[in-house]
């Protein structure tokens, strides 16, 4: 604990001072203030800003590094403005600018489809809804109960703690995750025979048997390297860390492609992607008998 | 092929800020007291697990974190269609959009808590002028008074 | 032969009265209704008889004179292999146990100071049933024993049952209760047989209480009526004190002798000295025990309190409860453990100071009662005190030990024949006068109720002590034994102020009966209107009873008495030693003087000058509102003992209330408290609970990720 202070006090301060300015920030009845004061946004900005640099440099380009800062400082300041709002339409206003600046931080993290998706459903659908409802639902003046929060310093105090436990454990503990390394076309080409890809095929039939009908795909595909033979034969043995093959990226389908996305979904997860389906029919069915029946002058 | 590599700095940000997505939904959903402010909180710490899982495939190189993000927007879609209906039927009930009014769950002999915002009219006007607002439809819009007398004055 | 005929008879007796009990309870309500005196008649006729021929055949049974055992070891052999005896054996078991008493008697009846001449002790016989208890050391078989003392008691008490039986079917007839009190009258039966007849005092104290019960429900009989309920329950109240006290007596004895049967307890009077030679004073402790038993059952000061109150109950019970039968248990325990008894002069000089104080305390109070049965009822404890008078004369020296034990159960045995009768007669007098029984509201009754007053005239008598009636004869040996007692040892001053109270009791004792025969039956005819104005004299089946218990009360007397067929027939139970009859002349006179003056200062008053007991009564008004009043030992009793026992409930209450209770109270209502604290986190807001589950999860995480 000390010593992850001692090694990170950016993160830590950054913390601590985003936590006080989220306490500040709390819309509370007896605060003077309607609007958010400037100290609390401040402390709250500077503990973000000290968070975020808390990680340190990387040695990424320019423009990616930009685009990460841009986009998590807009996510995390939306988030913390979208929460603390007096005004709901406001809090939806903000959670939209959150919402984007996510979709931004997908499109860093390879996911661009998903960063449309997500655009699409939650920008073009479910905001507009939720202002909707709040136009609906919105009384003359504001409300008491959007002036007063409750609970603030018990759950702010509990997130913080959280998401300090969460840092200094991904800051001390070094997790080597098992990454496989994605060869080249170079490699491929230095190494690469159709002789050590089928003896590697005949390393795991296992596998191979295990595999859906489509698994003819990732067969045919012979330009997969894998590091090491014996890598995998030790990882066949003990199967729960090894990705699944069909989803496993290479060089035709980099993660993130909208291939390797469909080709996971409508291979290994059909049967969850169908009940997702079914769900969303249920969920639309269920959410028009909820609503309540429009009567005459009523909303 | 499983080479021991740390995930980079890159990734690790990513994580951490999937993280503060997280746990400031969970404030907003604890704190806040409108309905339509915890379902937004809610929607927000799906966010933040959709952005972690989003990394952890990239970490992985694997689709699937990206997979169960598409599983997530859908469910994320559900519950926010049904949450807005079962919004609107409770506002329906006792027009207002307070958490607080909703406590069936109570011990039957424990008082209720005292409605600290009794007097919704009694606290002043949104600070933030020119919210746009709905009108009932076929009602003439009622005058504010500030500015009648401001206009007679 | 007359073992093999006793042994059915034995068995005959209680079980007799106990079958009427069970099937006058079960079939009484429904079916046999006003026919319920059926069984009960049956069963008690049937007692008698047997108790008339345990009666005559039981003296048949005494062994041959014995074949002299030269020493003790002798007898303990003889003791320890009965085969060797010469007398029959009915039953093995039973034998054996008769040979055993008998050749222990004999070394008692041999080594035993005061009994210098040998006799062939005590015949009796003792029918085994079954081991009933057998704990530990403690072993209680269930067994009948019938000696003497036991066969004279079972006849008097259920000769008299039988004729109480008879007279109540009429008196009770048409009595929604009817079949009820025919059951519980044959279960008392059964109950007091079962007593006299038990061989140890254990199973003695089971039917001691069970007599208790049984009076307690025939007190309460008309349990609607409040007076009644409260008599009933004063009763078996005050029976429980004397029960405490016969209880730690049983204790004593079982710590003290090892057993709990009359034969091991009572038999061997060195085994007695011994047990008081290694515990000394224990016996005197055991005897005083025993007494207190006796005093609650038998009324005696400072507990006779119940027994004028238990005149609630239905006439015919208190006849057979509280004159013949049950108040009778007390003199005859002390009379059966007369070997006890003669080891603790100290406690036989308490049952004759007691019984002298119960004597005069009772007579006095009778003296101004106008309840008539309550004059019966305090004659009754003015009679049962000079029984105890009687039977505590054995401390005046060894010789006396015998001829008071015989004159304190003769006149148990003569008063249970006269009181009765008294209160049959009472009875007869309520019936006719509608339940009336106050005296002041009737009188000259001697015309309308010609049987009733001719009954109730021998009854009076018999009790004054006329001469030839029954109570003559018991008085008379009674007095006669307390001048042999101020005659010998060391206590002639004690007695002598004994006999002084007991012949004042026995002056006001004529005087107070006579003042009720003359008050109900001489003097102008009046009647209450309750009574209308014919009133019926007795029917036959209550004219009859009365007639034969007034002929038992003319001869019986006389027929036993200076024939001395009573005394002898008593010596031969364990402790009495036959002793040569006499005829107390002197004493004899005394009484009739003793009758006549209390009869005839009776006449004057209340007959000859009715003015003068009003202005008696006014010159003297403390002195008469105390014996109205009992001598206020009603309040003294409620003062000393009531109000502190009050005082004590009244602490208890409100320690249990206030202390225990609030002390649990406060335990239980703890975790109400504890919850009520936890409570306010239950008021509702979902998302309160949303943020305690935030909580705790977050808590889960960071423990699982320290361990990480």
């Amino acid at each position: 604990m000390n010593h992850w202070i001692q090694q990170h006090p950016l993160t830590f301060a950054g913390l601590l001072l985003w936590a006080i300015g989220i306490i500040l920030l709390m819309p509370a009845r007896n605060g003077a203030s309607k609007r958010p004061s400037p100290v609390a946004l401040g402390l709250t900005g500077a503990g973000l800003a000290a968070f975020l640099a808390g990680f340190g440099r990387t040695d990424a380009a320019l423009v990616p590094e930009l685009l990460f800062w841009i986009f998590s400082v807009g996510a995390l300041a939306g988030g913390v403005l979208m929460i603390t709002a007096r005004n709901p339409v406001y809090g939806a206003l903000w959670f939209a600018v959150t919402t984007l600046c996510t979709c931004g931080l997908f499109l860093t993290q390879s996911a661009p489809f998903l960063a449309a998706a997500t655009v699409i459903v939650y920008a073009g659908a479910v905001i507009v809804t939720f202002l909707f409802v709040i136009m609906l639902a919105r009384q003359s003046g504001s409300a008491g109960y959007d002036q007063k929060s409750q609970n603030a310093v018990v759950a702010c105090i509990s997130a913080f703690l959280l998401i300090g436990a969460i840092t200094k454990t991904l800051q001390t503990t070094s997790v080597d995750f098992p990454r496989p390394v994605i060869a080249s076309a170079e490699d491929q080409k230095l190494s690469g025979s159709a002789e050590n890809a089928a003896a590697e095929e005949d390393s795991e039939p296992k596998q191979e048997s295990a595999g859906t009908s489509a698994a003819g795909l990732a067969m045919s595909s012979t330009s997969v390297q894998l590091a090491d033979p014996e890598d995998l034969a030790v990882a066949a043995a003990t199967p729960a860390p090894v990705p699944n093959q069909l989803s496993k990226a290479d060089a035709n389908t980099p993660v993130g492609s909208l291939r390797g996305l469909g080709r996971s979904l409508f291979s290994d997860y059909l049967f969850a992607v169908e009940l997702a389906g079914t769900l969303l029919l249920v969920a639309s069915i269920g959410a028009i008998a909820i609503a309540p029946r429009r009567e005459e002058g009523a909303l | 092929m499983n080479s021991s590599t740390p995930m980079t700095p890159e990734e690790l940000r990513t994580l951490m800020v999937a993280a503060g997505l997280f746990i400031l939904g969970a404030i907003g959903f604890i704190t806040r007291r409108n309905l339509i402010l915890l379902v937004l909180s809610a929607e927000l710490m799906l966010h933040g697990v959709s952005l972690s899982l989003v990394t952890f495939g990239r970490i992985h190189q694997t689709a699937e974190g990206q997979a169960f993000t598409i599983f997530v927007l859908t469910v994320a879609a559900c519950e926010a269609g049904l949450a807005l209906s079962l919004v609107l039927s409770l506002y329906r009930q006792v027009h207002s959009l307070d958490i607080r009014l909703w406590t069936e769950l109570r011990e039957p002999d424990v008082q209720q808590p005292p409605s600290d915002d009794s007097g919704d009219s009694s606290s002043p006007e949104s600070a933030y002028v020119g919210i746009p607002r709905l009108t009932p439809a076929g009602i003439a819009p009622r005058a504010v008074p500030g500015e009648a007398s401001t206009t007679r004055a | 032969m007359s073992q093999d005929l006793l042994l059915p008879l034995i068995w005959l007796i209680p079980v007799a009265p106990l079958f009427s009990a069970i099937v006058t309870a079960l079939l009484g309500p429904k079916l046999l209704r006003y026919r319920s005196h059926l069984p009960c008649w049956s069963a008690l006729a049937v007692s008698f008889a047997c108790s008339l021929g345990v009666l005559f055949l039981l003296p048949e049974t005494a062994p041959e004179a014995p074949a002299a055992a030269s020493s003790v070891a002798a007898v303990e052999d003889s003791a320890a292999n009965p085969a060797t005896d010469i007398t029959p054996q009915p039953l093995p078991g039973a034998a054996q146990d008769a040979d055993n008493s008998e050749t222990l008697e004999q070394a008692v009846s041999r080594i035993s100071e005061r009994a210098e001449q040998k006799q062939p002790r005590g015949p009796e016989y003792t029918a085994f049933a079954f081991e009933w208890l057998s704990v530990g050391g403690l072993d209680v078989h269930f067994e009948l024993r019938v000696d003497s003392i036991s066969a004279i008691m079972l006849a008097m008490v259920t000769g008299v049952s039988l004729l109480v039986a008879l007279f109540g079917s009429g008196y009770m007839h048409h009595d929604p209760g009817y079949p009820r009190f025919f059951a519980a009258v044959s279960m008392f039966v059964f109950s007091m047989c079962m007593l006299v007849l038990s061989n140890s005092f254990v199973l003695l104290f089971v039917f001691w209480e069970m007599v208790g019960l049984c009076s307690y429900l025939l007190i309460g009989f008309w349990f609607g009526k409040p007076s009644a309920a409260a008599a009933s329950k004063k009763a078996f109240v005050l029976n429980r004190i004397g029960d405490f006290g016969l209880i730690m007596a049983i204790f004593l004895i079982w710590t003290n002798f090892g057993a709990v049967d009359f034969l091991s307890v009572l038999n061997s009077s060195e085994h007695i000295a011994a047990v008081e030679a290694a515990n000394p004073g224990v016996i005197q402790l055991i005897c005083f025990c025993l007494f207190l038993g006796a005093m609650g059952k038998s009324a005696q000061f400072p507990l006779q309190v119940w027994l004028p109150d238990a005149m609630e109950g239905p006439t015919p019970v208190s006849a057979l409860i509280h004159a013949a039968t049950m108040v009778t248990a007390g003199v005859y325990l002390v009379a059966r453990c007369t070997p006890l008894f003669v080891m603790a002069p100290l406690v036989q000089m308490t049952v004759s100071g007691i019984g002298a104080a119960t004597a005069a305390i009772a007579a006095l109070i009778a003296l101004t009662q106008t309840d008539l049965k309550r004059v019966l009822a305090y004659s009754t404890v003015s009679q049962l005190g000079f029984m105890f008078m009687a039977l505590g004369c054995g401390a005046a020296g060894p010789e006396v030990v015998t001829p008071a034990v015989t004159a304190g159960m003769f006149h148990l045995f003569t008063h249970a024949y006269f009181k009765a009768l008294l209160f049959l007669a009472a009875g007869s007098v309520m019936h006719a006068m509608g339940d009336v029984i106050d005296m002041r509201r009737f009188s000259g009754l001697r015309r309308a109720l010609p049987i009733t007053h001719w009954t109730f005239l021998v009854g009076a008598a018999a009790l004054a002590g006329v001469p030839l009636l029954a109570g003559f004869w018991s008085k008379d040996e009674i007095l006669a034994v307390l001048i042999q007692a101020t005659r010998t040892g060391q206590h002639s001053l004690f007695f002598g102020t004994i006999l002084v109270i007991a012949c004042g009791t026995a002056l006001l004792t004529a005087f107070y009966t006579f003042r009720a025969y003359f008050m109900t039956f001489c003097g102008p005819e009046r009647f209450p209107e309750e009574a209308g104005h014919h009133p019926h004299e007795a029917t036959p089946i209550m004219a009859w009873p009365l007639r034969i218990l007034a002929v038992a009360a003319l001869l019986i007397g006389l027929a036993v008495g200076p024939t001395h067929l009573f005394g002898n027939y008593l010596h031969n139970t364990v402790g009495l030693t036959p002793t040569e009859a006499h005829f107390h002349i002197d004493v004899m006179a005394l009484s009739v003087v003793l009758a006549t003056a209390g009869i005839g200062l009776a006449w004057m008053l209340y007959v000859a000058m009715p003015k003068v007991p009003g202005a008696v009564a006014r010159t003297l008004k403390p002195l008469y509102a105390l014996s109205l009043n009992k001598l206020f030992l009603d309040e003294i009793l409620y003062g000393i003992v009531v109000l502190p026992l009050k005082g004590a409930a009244l602490l208890s209450t409100l320690i249990d209330r206030r202390l225990i209770d609030g002390l649990i109270d406060g335990l239980g209502s703890l975790p109400i408290r504890l919850s009520n604290l936890l409570k306010g986190t239950q008021a509702g807001p979902t998302t309160s609970y949303a943020g305690i589950m935030w909580v705790g999860a977050v808590a889960a995480v960071m423990i699982v990720l320290s361990l990480l």
